[in-house]
């Protein structure tokens, strides 16, 4: 397990949420009651929100992923634009970013980190998980990736090159893994089912 | 060491520092409050009243105790009510107005 000393998100982790509120939530009520008492927003807005917000999985980038396995026009639109090839899937890359995705080959692994903060694409992937958003994740990530993949459990062997390609605000990323041996008479939906959310962040490979 | 490396990086500027920290590859969902804090940052946005950016800055100019040790929504929401207050938006008056009768709702002392 890991040795975090102080300033460890595993002590918020800790923290049952069953319990009175605390500081930071008292917070989040008091912000949220006094801009909807203002008109500023409106309860509604926040409750359609958070459906959105729920609405949005690696489902969403499982069925690009399958797609580009399937259909290798499919593939360069997407690798070409990655925005314009998920609006096809009925997937809007809101905020204007530009949104890039990055294939893998059997020479070239791609993996994805925010090193400023934690631009990621949530569009396709939903929200991150905490490691993607820790200083452990970001500080390493870039100087050594295959350290880091090792923690999870991923071992690239020494003739593919890494490439760890870095989130902005504007630029999000998403990794088209490779598609598995022995899934070559798979449905769509099988396809789907096998691609996870860390194979396309790349810290994960897929396997059967 | 010498101060310029203060100004060379800023505090969120930390890729390829010093850390020999595993990573916590923990799953955890997000808290009700976390998310509610989320979809809020979202529609305040989508109303440019506090934009991304800005909550972004704010988070970024925290201070190095809180950003270490707030977690990531603890300093989201800190991050908005600065900006908020900021831009006069709301005043610290309703602030603690408003946190007092929540902590009352809640049985809770702040």
């Amino acid at each position: 397990m890991s040795n975090n000393h102080d300033h460890s998100h595993e002590e918020h982790a800790e923290i049952t949420h069953d319990e009175k509120p605390g500081y930071y939530e008292i917070l989040e009520i008091s912000i949220r009651e006094i801009l909807i008492e203002k008109q500023l927003i409106k309860a509604e807005e926040i409750r359609k929100q958070i459906e959105v917000l729920d609405s949005r999985s690696p489902v969403l980038g499982s069925k690009l992923v399958a797609k580009a396995w399937l259909d290798d026009a499919f593939r360069e639109r997407l690798l070409a634009d990655g925005n314009s090839a998920a609006e096809e899937m009925g997937i809007t890359i809101y905020d204007d970013t530009a949104f890039t995705v990055l294939e893998d080959t059997e020479t070239l692994h791609h993996m994805i980190v925010c090193t400023l903060c934690s631009c990621y694409p949530r569009a396709v992937l939903g929200l991150p998980p905490d490691w993607y958003k820790s200083k452990e994740y970001r500080i390493r990530a870039v100087h050594e990736p295959r350290a880091v993949l090792k923690e999870f459990g991923t071992v690239i062997p020494n003739s593919v090159q890494i490439q760890i390609n870095d989130s902005t605000a504007n630029q999000r990323y998403m990794v088209l893994p490779l598609r598995p041996k022995g899934s070559e008479n798979f449905t769509i939906d099988q396809l789907e089912a096998i691609v996870t959310r860390d194979a396309m962040i790349g810290v994960a490979l897929i396997s059967l | 060491m010498s101060s310029e490396n203060l100004v060379k990086r800023l505090p969120n500027d930390i890729a390829g520092t010093v850390c020999s920290d595993k990573i916590n590859i923990v799953e955890r969902s997000l808290y009700p409050w976390e998310k509610r804090c989320h979809a809020l940052l979202d529609v305040l946005d989508y109303h440019k009243i506090v934009n991304t950016e800005e909550k972004r800055r704010g988070t970024e100019s925290i201070g190095t105790e809180m950003a270490a040790k707030l977690s990531y929504y603890e300093k989201w929401i800190v991050s908005a009510s600065n900006v908020l207050l900021q831009k006069g938006l709301i005043s610290p008056n309703d602030i603690a107005n408003k946190t007092k009768e929540v902590s009352d709702r809640y049985g809770v002392t702040l």
